[in-house]
């Protein structure tokens, strides 16, 4: 057929949905983070209840997002529903719905003992009352007996949800920045780098204990590498948009023509923080000021990926 | 089983738009919002100088044999019936919109509260909307089903617009399908769909 093509970027789901996305991945990643370094690494109470708070909070502020431009949303029963995956296994919002409820669960419950062992909650009421009820003590044994079970539990669905982010973009087969492979990959590892600087961030301020310097180290290593990959994926996916279709070259015009996202999130979220954390990794930092810097840095740049990447797909129409 | 399909005939096209007006009726839409149109038909200029045609491109739901819609809708809201009319079940859609995201077409319009409150007062006691939710043409399924054409198939006054069956080997819809003188839109995507276009320009001097 011999027609003419207008190109269009979309306006349905913007920068709220960047935040969904956003806090999803980050709130996820924090979570699946110290519940391995809890598990494995070292045992740490307060990371733990960072980790699972992180997680709920981020997870139900992203979520209301969404929920918050649902056109009827009475209707959103029928996701939170689990027999949905059987209903409708080929849509990932209904596993990035399933994943997100199991890993506020798990999550909650992994960091229950931690809780109840824990001065700060009980200083505020509702909490207090809450977890010296009998069956709360009860469930907390259980999880305490089945601790590393109901932590992978956890851990496996806080990964789920941040591929899911990615995911969900490749699902949209007419945009081709969205819609290749290099996406969940881009948003998973985006995602994690995030959550190493959230935590770095946490270990360098609130949670400041000489003690845990080594988990510190191995955060920003892990960041530094996470941080390499994304600008390796992110070079790639330049590649593939500047020899692709017309909508994969507009969307690389679009992106790697606007400040925000080049000085933005490439330069000060990525490429800045990379060397701040390579110079702590070769020869350290006297004071942690770099640091701290560098994970605000990953941390605004992390959302400004997805901010750009929901206003730079272009669709094509025919006419 | 009957596979519908509709194809269009850019060279009798006209831009008269009563099939926007006869969908808009049939099947109540928000005409008070101008991007809320379930067909739509764009009025272009091709060509340079004083070699310039005008074209009026009709667009729609194409109905995909694989279509992204349905399978990116979380709740299986959107769903595809064996004669291949996909359709959207509204009190199971949440409007999440995903379903608008997915679609290459820009086939999916967003029914918000306002417009369903609107709605009532508009079209009165026979407004059959009652949730808010994305909605899309639906061929018609209502007429369909009782061996009726589309609305704006029946309202098309230069015959731009002709509906039949791919199964059946003596539709004339289904011949020019087979022929290759009517083609689908962005084929390439791999949502197989089922509206298909008559070229004008290769008729044009």
């Amino acid at each position: 057929m011999d027609v003419n093509m207008t190109y269009a970027t979309q306006e349905m789901w913007t920068w709220w949905l960047a935040i969904y996305l956003y806090f999803g991945g980050l709130g996820a990643a924090t979570l699946a983070v110290t519940f391995l370094t809890d598990m494995y690494l070292k045992p740490h109470r307060h990371l733990v209840i960072w980790g699972a708070g992180a997680g709920v909070v981020l997870l139900a502020l992203g979520s209301l997002m969404l929920f918050g431009h649902l056109l009827h949303k009475s209707a959103v029963f029928h996701v939170l529903n689990p027999m949905i995956l059987f209903n409708k296994p080929d849509a990932w919002i209904a596993w990035g719905t399933q994943f997100i409820i199991w890993m506020m669960v798990w999550g909650v419950l992994y960091a229950l003992p931690d809780v109840r062992e824990t001065q700060f909650p009980r200083r505020v009421p509702v909490i207090k009352n809450l977890i010296d009820q009998p069956f709360v003590i009860a469930i907390a044994k259980v999880v305490k007996h089945y601790h590393r079970g109901v932590g992978w539990l956890a851990v496996v669905n806080g990964v789920g949800v941040a591929v899911y982010t990615g995911l969900l973009l490749q699902s949209f087969p007419a945009v081709a920045l969205w819609h290749n492979p290099a996406v969940p990959l881009l948003f998973t590892v985006s995602a994690f780098s995030t959550a190493m600087a959230f935590l770095l961030l946490l270990m360098y301020t609130l949670l400041h204990d000489q003690a845990d310097e080594y988990i510190r180290v191995l955060y920003e290593r892990i960041d530094l590498v996470l941080i390499a990959a994304e600008l390796v994926i992110l070079f790639s996916l330049y590649q593939y948009l500047k020899n692709g279709s017309e909508s994969a070259v507009r969307s690389m015009e679009l992106l790697w023509n606007d400040h925000g996202w080049l000085i933005g999130f490439i330069g000060f979220g990525l490429i800045v923080p990379f060397f701040l954390e390579l110079k702590s990794m070769m020869k350290g930092w006297s004071t942690r000021v770099p640091i701290i810097t560098a994970s605000v840095l990953v941390l605004v740049g992390g959302y400004l990926l997805r901010h750009y990447f929901m206003y730079a797909g272009v669709y094509a129409y025919p006419w | 089983m009957p596979h519908f399909v509709m194809v269009i005939d850019l060279n009798t096209c006209v831009g008269c738009n009563a099939c926007m007006a006869a969908c808009a009726m049939e099947n109540q839409t928000p005409v008070w919002d101008k991007k809320k149109w379930r067909t739509y038909v764009h009025d272009k200029e091709i060509g340079i100088g004083s070699d310039v045609n005008r074209r009026f491109f009709p667009r729609l739901c194409n109905h995909c044999d694989n279509p992204p819609c349905m399978t990116v809708c979380p709740t299986g809201a959107t769903y595809k019936k064996p004669n291949g009319i996909v359709m959207v079940n509204q009190e199971l859609c949440m409007g999440c919109g995903a379903c608008a995201m997915a679609c290459p077409y820009h086939a999916r319009i967003p029914i918000t509260n306002d417009d369903v409150q609107i709605g009532q007062a508009f079209y009165g006691s026979d407004y059959h909307r009652t949730c808010a939710s994305m909605d899309k043409c639906s061929f018609c399924d209502h007429l369909v089903e009782q061996g009726q054409k589309p609305a704006c198939v029946t309202t098309c006054v230069g015959s731009a617009r002709l509906f039949g069956d791919l199964e059946d080997a003596n539709d004339p819809v289904a011949q020019m399908v087979a022929s290759g003188v009517a083609r689908p839109l962005m084929p390439h995507i791999g949502t197989k769909p089922n509206v298909y276009y008559v070229d004008d320009l290769k008729w044009r001097s």
